[in-house]
C-alpha cells in the first residue's frame, strides 16, 4: 500500500507541474524550458528555509512558491519586453546557469544535493502516507482549478484574444506583456508549489532531479495529454507515472532504463505533434463545430 | 599575475579554443537567417557528427579523413531529416512558432537520449592519442591543434562567405533568407535553399566537433551546454548577421579565456549566462556599429549597410 500512496504523490506532483506548464506553453502560448528550475527553486527554497529557521513547512513550501514568482517574474520581464522568442532562449540560459550555480554552491549541498529536509508530517506509517496523499491530490485539484478559472469568463477571452492575435490585443489598449507575465509567474509558482511537497516528502533533492531534460517529461504530460484542455495534462501525469513503471518490470539496469524512459517521453511528444497534436483529450481543429467543454477557453469565445 | 606573456597565451588560446565555437555559431545563425527557425536541433546534430566519427574510427578502423566524412554524411542526412519531414510537414501545416520550438528542443532530446543509451554518459575521447605537439613562439606555447582548428574555421568561414557573396546558389541563399516568397516568384525554389543551409551547418557542425572531439572528450548531454554559446553569440551578432554573430563567438570566448584570471573556473560557464541576459535587456537586436558617414556627414545609405554587413 506504501508503494502505491508514494506513486499517488507522484502523480500529484506531476498533475501540479503538467498543469502549470500547459498553463505557460498551452494557454499563454509562452514557450520556456525552464520550468524544472522553478521545480527546484521550490524544494530548494523551501528544503534550506525550513532548515535554517525552523519555520513551519508549510510557511517555507510558501516561500519556496514565491521565490519562483519571483525568478520567473525576473526571467520573463526582459525578454517578453524583446518578444516571445527571447524567453525560450533566456530559459535555456536561467535554466542552465542556476542549476550550475546550485551545483556548485556549498549551501545548497553541491552535486551531492541537500539532505535532512523537514518533512511535512512527522508521523510515520499508512497513515501518514495517505494523509499526504490527500495534501497533494487536495493541491493538484486546487490547481487544475486555479487554471480552470484563470482560463474562463473574461479573462480567458483576453488571455485566448493575445495568444491568437498579440498586435490586435495590445491595439485594443491591452497589456500583453503584464498579462504574459501574471500567468507565467502563478505557473512558475506553482512549479515552486510541487517542488515544495517534493522536497519534503522525498526529504532528499539533487541538481541531477531538476535537469534541462527534464522538461521533456513535463511538455510529454502536456502534449500527451492534450495541450489547452484543462485536464489533459492530469491524464498526461497519470499516464507517464505508469509507463516508467512498466519499463521498472523489465527489470533493465539503470543505465538503460533512464536513457529508455527518454527516448519513449521525447518519442511520445514527436508523434503526438505530427500525428495527433491536439493530445489525447483535445479536439482537432476541424471539430470546433462542437464545443470543447473541457476547454472553457474556447467555451467562452463561443 | 597580468605579465604580457600570459596575456598574450591567453589570447592566443582563445583564438585556438573559439574555432570550434565560431563554426557551431556560423552553423547556427545560418539556419536562423535562412529558414527563421531557431534551430534547437543543433545539439542532435553535434551529437551525431561526433559518435559517427568516433563509431568510424574506434569500432571499424577506418582512417581519419574517412572518420569525417562518415561524420559528415550522417550529420547531412539527419539535418536533411530535420528539414525535409519535420520543419517542411509543420510550415505546410502553418504551425505556430511554439510549435517548431517543442519540436527542435524535443527532437534534440530524443537523440541525446538514444546517444546516451548507445553510448551511455562516459565521455569518451575521438583520438586514441590526444596529445598535441607544441612549439614556442616568443612567450607563446602553440600546439599542433591551435593551428589545425584556426586553419580549419578560417578557411570554412572564408570559404562561406565567397560562396554566399559571388556564386548564384548563395545569392538565392541570400533572396529567399530576405524574403523567401518573393523570391520564389523569381523562380527561386526556397525548399531548395532551406535543404542546402542545412547541409552547410552539416558541414560547419562536422568540422567543429572534429575539432572539438580531437581535444576534448564529449558526452552526449555536453552538446546541449555546447549550443547555448551559439546561441549567445547568434543574439549578441545580431540575428540575420551570421558573420557578425562569429565575431562574438570570438569576443565572448576571450571574455571567458580572460576570467580565469580573475575567477574560479567552476564559475566560467556562467560568464556565458550573463552575458545572455545582458544580450537580451541591451542589445536584443545585436551590438551594431554606428553608420558609416560619407564625406558630406550623411549616413551611408542602408542599402549599402547591408551590404557591408
Amino acid at each position: 500500500m506504501e508503494f502505491v500512496g508514494s506513486i499517488l504523490i507522484q502523480i500529484g506532483i506531476f498533475t501540479i507541474l503538467a498543469t502549470s506548464f500547459n498553463l505557460i506553453i498551452g494557454y499563454g502560448g509562452l514557450m520556456s524550458i525552464a520550468h524544472p528550475i522553478f521545480f527546484a527553486l521550490g524544494a530548494y527554497g523551501s528544503g534550506l528555509l525550513t532548515q535554517a529557521t525552523g519555520v513551519p513547512v508549510f510557511a517555507g513550501i510558501a516561500f519556496g512558491m514565491a521565490l519562483a514568482t519571483v525568478a520567473s517574474v525576473a526571467l520573463a520581464l526582459p525578454s517578453l519586453r524583446v518578444s516571445g522568442d527571447y524567453l525560450v532562449i533566456a530559459s535555456i540560459g536561467f535554466q542552465l546557469g542556476l542549476l550550475q550555480i546550485i551545483k556548485n554552491s556549498e549551501w545548497s549541498g553541491g552535486p551531492g544535493g541537500l539532505s535532512n529536509i523537514p518533512p511535512l508530517l512527522h508521523a510515520v506509517g499508512p497513515a501518514a502516507i495517505w494523509s499526504y496523499v490527500a495534501i497533494v491530490g487536495f493541491a493538484a485539484i486546487a490547481s487544475i482549478l486555479i487554471v480552470r478559472w484563470l482560463v474562463s469568463g473574461d479573462y480567458g477571452r483576453a488571455i485566448t484574444a493575445m495568444r491568437d492575435d498579440e498586435e490586435a490585443f495590445k491595439g485594443l489598449g491591452h497589456d500583453a506583456v503584464r498579462l504574459k507575465l501574471v500567468l507565467f509567474g502563478i505557473g512558475s509558482g506553482l512549479a515552486g508549489l510541487a517542488g515544495g511537497l517534493y522536497g519534503h516528502y522525498f526529504l532528499f533533492v539533487t541538481p541531477e532531479q531538476f535537469e534541462i531534460l527534464y522538461s521533456a517529461a513535463m511538455l510529454t504530460m502536456v502534449v500527451v495529454g492534450g495541450i489547452r484542455t484543462v485536464w489533459g495534462p492530469a491524464l498526461g501525469a497519470v499516464l507517464l507515472q505508469f509507463l516508467p513503471q512498466a519499463i521498472n518490470f523489465l527489470k533493465l539496469p539503470s543505465s538503460v532504463t533512464g536513457p529508455l524512459q527518454g527516448i519513449l517521453f521525447t518519442g511520445l511528444v514527436l508523434l503526438f505533434l505530427f500525428l495527433r497534436p491536439h493530445g489525447l483529450l483535445g479536439r482537432a481543429p476541424g471539430a470546433r463545430a462542437v464545443v470543447q467543454e473541457d476547454d472553457p477557453t474556447e467555451a467562452s469565445v463561443k | 599575475m597580468f605579465d604580457r606573456g600570459i596575456l598574450l597565451q591567453v589570447l592566443w588560446t582563445s583564438l585556438a579554443t573559439a574555432s570550434f565555437q565560431v563554426l557551431l555559431t556560423i552553423a547556427f545563425a545560418l539556419i536562423l537567417k535562412v529558414t527563421k527557425i531557431w534551430n534547437f536541433t543543433q545539439p542532435a546534430l553535434m551529437g551525431v557528427a561526433f559518435y559517427a566519427m568516433y563509431v568510424a574510427l574506434n569500432w571499424w578502423g577506418a582512417p581519419l579523413p574517412v572518420a569525417i566524412l562518415v561524420g559528415f554524411l550522417a550529420t547531412a542526412a539527419l539535418g536533411l531529416v530535420i528539414e525535409c519531414v519535420g520543419f517542411s510537414t509543420l510550415r505546410a501545416r502553418g504551425s505556430e512558432s511554439i510549435t517548431f520550438f517543442i519540436f527542435t528542443l524535443i527532437f534534440a532530446q530524443f537523440v541525446i537520449y538514444v546517444l546516451t543509451l548507445a553510448f551511455t554518459t562516459e565521455p569518451v575521447f575521438m583520438l586514441a592519442n590526444m596529445m598535441s605537439p607544441t612549439m614556442l613562439v616568443g612567450d607563446v606555447v602553440v600546439s599542433t591543434w591551435d593551428l589545425h582548428s584556426i586553419l580549419i574555421a578560417a578557411s570554412l568561414t572564408i570559404a562561406l562567405l565567397l560562396f554566399l557573396r559571388f556564386t548564384r546558389t548563395g545569392q538565392y541563399m541570400i533572396a529567399v533568407a530576405d524574403n523567401a516568397d518573393l523570391a520564389e516568384v523569381y523562380g527561386i525554389s526556397k525548399a531548395q535553399s532551406y535543404a542546402l543551409a542545412m547541409l552547410i551547418a552539416a558541414i560547419f557542425i562536422t568540422a567543429a566537433m572534429y575539432v572539438f572531439g580531437s581535444k576534448l572528450a564529449v558526452y552526449p548531454e555536453l552538446t546541449l551546454h555546447m549550443m547555448i554559446f551559439a546561441v549567445v553569440s547568434t543574439i549578441l551578432g545580431g540575428i540575420d548577421r551570421v558573420f557578425a554573430a562569429a565575431a562574438a563567438a570570438l569576443g565572448i570566448n576571450l571574455l571567458q579565456q580572460l576570467s580565469v584570471l580573475v575567477m574560479d573556473s567552476r564559475w566560467q560557464p556562467l560568464i556565458v549566462f550573463s552575458i545572455l541576459f545582458i544580450a537580451i535587456v541591451f542589445f536584443p537586436r545585436g551590438i551594431r556599429l554606428p553608420a558609416r558617414r560619407v564625406a558630406d556627414g550623411r549616413a551611408g545609405t542602408p542599402v549599402l549597410d547591408k551590404a557591408a554587413e
